[in-house]
């Protein structure tokens, strides 16, 4: 996969505040990238930089190819943005808006027409057709902005925290569109400061603070970078089998450590603490069946994204 | 960096890679303006001409020049001289309006480059109008390439957007209905002041006629004065506040359009307006004294300075950031160049014009050539100012019928100068002032904005 969105030494400074200092990043084309951060990290000054809207004061950015500083056009035809404020003009049609904005995507007018009746479709507005722009609900307004981001079929959207002030249905049926997106192909860079959300519909995730980014990767390799040990929770029926479970285990490779839980709704629970690879957690199971102990669930926890986040972001917060 | 990045054009970035159509507008939009360039440049050498002819340096100079530049029109040798002189200073005006509509891909840039060329033809085949050729040639020229992507012309993207929501529901109605009730009031009310002054209430039915135009046309003017900067100051820093700006940014809109468009909604809504009350002027017909020519240069005028208002507004718009400042800056210029240049009436310049038109001399004797220059720069000077051109214009039209030329004798040496009604080089100015606000709007926008934090 090669990078369809790449930053290198990114620097933009507002007097002597630096927003954002020396980021580089690269999205792998066809990802959903969640750009995560807290609030003036220097995600919004990114996604400026990276939408044309604001020359970087040093280092360089390209969008498929195109330098955000030399080919603003051509960067423009690639990208759709949406903002983490929506413009609202009032006394307009949802139609209207949509059209406008397909008009100033050079969309001639006899496209227009079926091109806003598939938005509207996809975005599930169609019934909100004729209605103004400012009576939507926040939710509402969120869909029609990402369908006017679409109008030009770009191949990149740059989303400025989709998901926020966004009650929890909403949330999910953003979520849902981002999936559906990414299945027709588009590559996703959303920033976000809810990590629930990333964590749920994310290929790649980049964190950044201070300006910096903290490290980035795919979802998996962050996961395998942040959370040395694994934790695997055996279920079992009853205390003796937990027992026997964990005298089987507490001698295995790679294993740091063997606990018996409380037992919930009458099931015992063991924990253990692995080092090792997919290969051994494998190999941990076909000790547990090779000594015929009757298990209900071998399960490996993941680790959340908050913890992770947590854990790598210093709370140096500019 | 980005101020340097052409003209008007699309190009964002030095250097950035235009599609072939994008490309293919750029060159008939350079062409447009080499053949402005060359009409100035006319016009410069032209003037030089006048000077030298005016003084009588060169004999037989206007005769040769009128022979040459527009060999085949019954005009005395000076008229014919200042006949080229208003047309060159048209073409070059027209043509950089159209440069800017083509760089917004406008319906009627389109229409207009082939009226143009075909003006200019039909000029040069009818009236000799040699320096006709550049502009016919520039205009037919960049016609065909745009012809050739006639599908990229379109109804400007903004216009149709401002023009739906303005015009929406009963809002605008009310708007128009009040507008004309609040005029028809002010002409019944001006029909009874008059009449009322008259003692023996057997005023002339011509003169009541012209006072009611003349008053609906004073107030129209004052009406332009603060609407047009006030519809068109909010365009930029407006939308900045709105945060559509960055929206509209990052999509394809170019800056040429962006403006054109803002522009054409404020004019469309303005000319609404002033068809509205073409009726109503009318009434005026009803008592004599005022004929067709008035109403439409009337008109005219009315729209120059809508236009230039306008274009006002947008330049302040692009330069400030908040739309109230932006307002308060549009309203001081629309009033300083309104009712600011009359004040320089106190100057000899400004009286040896008025003088002149009026039929009692200019004032200032000696060297005829001192005069005649006092008595262009004064209408120069009017040229520039609305009311003005609007009085003067109208006085000329009632005293001596004079649409378009006319000569002043001068009181230095009884010799006779060409002069043009001030309503045709007030509307020149306007077209070229728009023209120049428009061009440093779109420079000004295509600098990246100072961000705030």
């Amino acid at each position: 996969m090669s990078a369809i969105i790449e930053t290198k030494d990114l620097v933009k400074r507002y007097g002597k505040f630096a927003a954002v200092n020396g980021l580089s990043l690269a999205v792998p084309e066809g990802s959903i990238y969640g750009f995560v951060g807290p609030n003036g990290a220097g995600k919004t000054t990114t996604m400026r930089v990276l939408t044309t809207l604001t020359r970087p004061t040093s280092g360089m950015a390209w969008i498929a190819g195109h330098s955000v500083t030399d080919q603003p056009r051509a960067v423009r035809r690639a990208i759709g943005y949406m903002p983490d404020e929506f413009g609202v003009y009032d006394d307009m049609r949802v139609w209207e808006y949509l059209d406008f904005f397909a008009a100033c995507y050079d969309i001639p007018e006899n496209e227009r027409r079926p091109l806003i009746n598939d938005l509207l479709e996809l975005v599930d507005l169609s019934h909100r057709r004729e209605d103004l722009v400012d009576k939507l609900s926040r939710g509402m307004k969120q869909r029609l902005s990402l369908a006017r981001t679409l109008a030009h079929d770009p191949q990149v959207l740059i989303l400025d925290e989709p998901a926020s002030g966004l009650d929890p249905r909403a949330r999910v049926e953003i979520r849902e569109l981002l999936l559906e997106l990414a299945k027709m192909g588009k590559t996703i860079f959303f920033s976000s400061h809810i990590l629930a959300d990333v964590a749920e519909i994310c290929t790649h995730i980049g964190i950044i603070e201070a300006g910096q980014m903290v490290m980035q990767g795919s979802i998996d390799e962050m996961r395998a970078q942040l959370t040395p040990h694994r934790e695997i929770v055996i279920t079992v029926r009853s205390a003796e089998i937990a027992e026997t479970v964990q005298s089987l285990l507490a001698g295995a490779p790679d294993v740091i450590g063997v606990e018996v839980l409380e037992p919930r709704s009458g099931r015992w629970r063991v924990r253990v603490d692995f080092t090792g690879d997919d290969d051994g957690v494998a190999a941990l199971n076909q000790r547990l069946t090779a000594a015929a102990v009757p298990i209900l669930g071998f399960t490996e926890e993941t680790k959340d994204l908050e913890s992770m986040f947590m854990r790598v972001t210093k709370g140096a917060v500019t | 960096m980005y101020e340097d990045a052409g003209i008007v054009g699309w190009a964002d970035a030095p250097g950035e890679a235009l599609t072939p159509r994008e490309a293919r507008l750029e060159r008939a939009a350079s062409a447009l303006r080499w053949g402005a360039l060359a009409n100035g440049g006319l016009i410069a050498v032209l003037l030089l001409l006048a000077f030298l002819g005016g003084v009588r340096a060169v004999p037989g100079l206007f005769s040769a020049l009128h022979s040459a530049l527009l060999g085949a029109a019954a005009l005395a040798d000076d008229a014919a001289l200042a006949t080229v002189i208003v047309l060159t200073l048209l073409n070059t005006s027209l043509l950089l309006v159209l440069m800017v509509g083509v760089l917004a891909r406008e319906l009627w840039a389109l229409v207009g480059l082939w009226l143009l060329a075909a003006a200019n033809a039909a000029a040069l085949l009818l009236a000799g109008f040699t320096p006709g050729v550049v502009t016919a040639g520039a205009a037919a020229w960049a016609g065909a390439v745009a012809a050739r992507d006639a599908r990229a012309f379109r109804l400007n993207p903004v216009m149709v957007r401002e023009l739906r929501g303005r015009m929406r529901g009963a809002r605008a109605f009310v708007v128009l209905t009040v507008y004309l009730g609040l005029m028809s009031g002010f002409t019944v009310l001006l029909y009874l002041f008059y009449t009322a002054t008259q003692i023996t209430g057997s005023a002339a039915s011509g003169a009541v006629g012209r006072v009611l135009f003349v008053g609906l046309v004073g107030i129209e003017l004052l009406l332009i004065i603060f609407i047009a900067p006030a519809f068109t100051a909010g365009a930029i820093a407006g939308e900045r506040e709105r945060q559509t700006y960055d929206l509209l940014r990052t999509t394809l809109l170019a800056s040429p359009s962006f403006v054109i468009g803002k522009l054409e909604s404020a004019l469309g809504y303005i000319l609404l307006l002033l068809f509205s009350a073409i009726p109503l002027q009318s009434i005026a017909f009803l008592f004599g004294g005022v004929n067709t020519a008035e109403i439409v240069l009337a008109f005219v005028i009315l729209t120059a300075t809508a236009i230039t208002l306008g274009t006002v507004g947008i330049y302040f718009s692009a330069i400030t950031p908040r739309a109230l400042t932006a307002s308060l800056r549009a309203y001081a210029a629309a009033l300083a160049i309104t009712f600011g240049v009359p004040l320089l009436a106190s100057l000899p310049l400004f009286n040896a014009f008025v003088g002149a038109a009026g039929g009692y001399g200019s004032g200032i004797s000696g060297s005829p050539v001192v005069e005649a220059a006092f008595i262009y720069a004064g209408l120069f000077l009017v040229s520039l100012n609305p009311i003005a051109t609007a009085l003067i214009t109208q006085q000329l039209l009632i005293d001596r019928q004079v649409v378009g030329f006319w000569t002043v004798t001068l009181s230095s040496d009884g010799s006779t100068i060409p002069l043009v009604s001030p309503w045709i080089s007030f509307t020149v100015a306007c077209l070229a002032i728009s023209t120049a606000l428009v061009v440093l709007a779109v420079r000004r926008m295509r600098r990246p904005a100072r961000e705030a934090r």
